[in-house]
């Protein structure tokens, strides 16, 4: 069981092929055991909504599909500190899944959790499309997986 | 002298638009609202799908909108199929409507036109320096996401609802506390009307055709006709009468005009067309507001949806008294008997007024089951050509103000009509003559 109570959200439009695979990602750890102080949400593009969304959760997990340049299906785990929030300077607009915007207005409100953590995929194919593809399908249960484990892990250190 | 003002990706409106006006030795050369997104084809998508995955399909066209495209989407299969509602789930369903018209208006005065008044370039500043007002959004905008997620099973992409009425049913505790919370927002509301009554509204007139829905006896947002200020009226299977979309070669969404050259839908022309059915409440804000109809000034479109704020968070509270007066009854749905379909299949409008005007989902079914045809036509298209002809009418009367002054009041008037562009854009084939 994680130290605190954590909030997980699955970010993205399962209409555009990987950008699902957040949504994908958040029903899977629904089917899986969870902890019982862990609760687990398809946000889809909150947009502003997100400060709302995560405000009074001591600890957040996010995940969503992020374009870093790695092949596709390769996911990577980051803290706050690995981030800088910057909000779009182009089209701020609600119908974007701008991720960036709602974490920054969370932090101009002061309404951030303690702990934030990214899990990040590699998308494949953002075109139309309710599948994911081959290459995320393959290791999004690997990122599931971690997600767990981080879990187990804080479990563990509490016990000790 | 030589200006040229090219905004392009007007920011805070929902997708992409560019503003170009070009003026030379004062005469205007170019003057257009662009829509740049790429088209969708959600309607080519729906063929071949069953009727019973329409509504979930079509709830993604918009993630402000989810609610309202659903909505659309069932009444227009519900009509094609005769399907009947029980009181309950039109109790349900406006609801759940009320909670989208809220959350959308809520953001749109908040967090799209408040920063233009405050002073600031986006919301993100403005959770600095008005760090309460910032909060005070974010609480409403969450009791309008509670509202639908309570009624609907989620806050965006209603799943409960389908064809007939619902799957899964709200308890009374649930409601009781929605109940409590709509009452404990009265103060916000009314904070919201306060700051509102205050903001210098940029002075501006052009009358138009407002265009809405209208029932007899009650302020419209799902079912009724077509009516306009000019005073027509039409059924809602023909829209058509009405919509008469043409294509532009420099959007990709269609535009729309009836007898004049161009309409307005939304929150105004609501306003406009129904003022008397606003709930006692609203019509106050109105007062305090300082509007009433006919109001031709379109930046008081905002103003028009603090009016509906009022309304929708009243008429919600009166809507669950009802439901829990006649207590939640977990009903199946309607049944659908697709054999009344025919060998040829049958069709159904659907029509609601979403937060920015007119939605319609026209829709084929066979008798399979499955769709062999839809239109969809959204709102803001249908505000283009009114939102181009309030510029030509407006950039003559700023010419003369220095360019940055003139860039934000032309932007604040793309704001104004609360335009949502990526769900504008619909199939369509554009070939253009002459290189631009």
């Amino acid at each position: 069981m994680p130290r605190e109570k954590t909030l997980i959200l699955g970010i993205g439009n399962p209409l555009m092929g990987d950008d699902g695979a957040g949504i994908e990602a958040a029903r899977m750890l629904a089917e899986s055991d969870l902890p019982e102080n862990v609760t687990v949400l398809e946000a889809g593009t909150p947009g502003w909504g997100l400060a709302e969304w995560i405000r009074g959760w001591p600890s957040v997990v996010i995940v969503d599909a992020v374009c870093m340049g790695q092949k596709p299906g390769e996911w990577r785990r980051f803290n706050e500190s690995d981030v800088r929030l910057v909000a779009g300077q182009g089209a701020i607009s609600l119908h974007e899944s701008d991720l960036a915007g709602g974490l920054a207005l969370a932090q101009a409100l002061d309404l951030l959790p303690e702990r934030l953590t990214f899990y990040g995929i590699e998308p494949e194919s953002t075109d139309h499309g309710m599948m994911l593809s081959p290459s995320v399908r393959a290791t999004l249960p690997g990122l599931v997986k971690s997600i767990l484990n981080d879990f187990a892990v804080q479990a563990e250190e509490r016990v000790r | 002298m030589t200006n040229r003002i090219d905004v392009h990706h007007v920011t805070r409106v929902e997708g992409h638009g560019n503003i170009v006006v070009d003026i030379d030795d004062g005469k205007i050369k170019e003057c257009r609202f662009e829509v740049i997104e790429t088209p969708r084809f959600f309607e080519a998508m729906l063929r071949g799908r069953s009727y019973l995955e329409a509504s979930h399909i079509t709830s993604r066209i918009c993630g402000i909108c989810s609610t309202g495209h659903s909505t659309a989407s069932l009444r227009a299969t519900e009509k094609a199929l005769g399907v009947e509602l029980s009181e309950q789930t039109r109790l349900l369903r406006k609801l759940t409507f009320h909670g989208e018209i809220l959350d959308s208006h809520i953001l749109h005065v908040y967090m799209l036109v408040a920063p233009d008044f405050l002073g600031v370039g986006s919301v993100i500043p403005l959770a600095t320096s008005h760090r309460d007002v910032v909060l005070r959004a974010l609480r409403m905008k969450k009791l309008a996401g509670d509202i639908c997620a309570v009624v609907t099973g989620r806050h965006t992409h209603p799943i409960a609802m389908t064809v007939g009425g619902f799957t899964h049913f709200p308890t009374a505790a649930d409601l009781k506390d929605l109940r409590d919370q709509l009452l404990a927002c009265r103060a916000d509301v009314e904070a919201t009307v306060e700051l509102c009554a205050k903001l210098p509204w940029p002075k501006f007139e052009r009358d138009t055709e407002y265009v809405s829905l209208t029932k007899p006896d009650e302020y419209a947002f799902i079912d009724g006709e077509i009516i306009t200020s000019d005073g027509y009226r039409f059924p809602a299977e023909n829209y058509k009468e009405v919509t008469n979309e043409y294509l532009v070669p420099h959007s990709s969404a269609k535009l729309t005009r009836h007898k004049r050259d161009s309409l307005m839908v939304g929150a105004l022309a609501r306003f406009n067309n129904n003022f008397d059915q606003l709930h006692p409440k609203a019509k106050k804000a109105a007062e305090k507001l300082g509007i009433k109809p006919k109001v031709t000034n379109p930046y008081l479109n905002t103003a028009a949806q603090v009016v509906e704020i009022v309304h929708c968070v009243e008429d919600a509270i009166t809507i669950i008294d009802q439901l829990l007066t006649a207590g939640i009854n977990p009903e199946k749905p309607t049944p659908v008997n697709l054999e009344k379909c025919g060998a040829d299949g049958c069709n159904g409008v659907g029509v609601v007024e979403v937060p920015r005007g007119i939605l319609i989902h026209d829709y084929w079914i066979g008798q399979d089951g499955k769709l062999t045809g839809a239109n969809c036509i959204i709102p803001t298209n249908q505000n283009i050509g009114n939102l181009e002809a309030d510029m030509r009418t407006l950039v003559p009367l700023i010419m003369d103000k220095p360019l940055d002054a003139m860039r934000l009041e032309l932007e604040m008037l793309v704001r104004a009509y609360d335009p949502c562009i990526s769900c504008s854009v619909h199939v369509m084939k554009v070939e253009e003559k002459t290189a631009r």
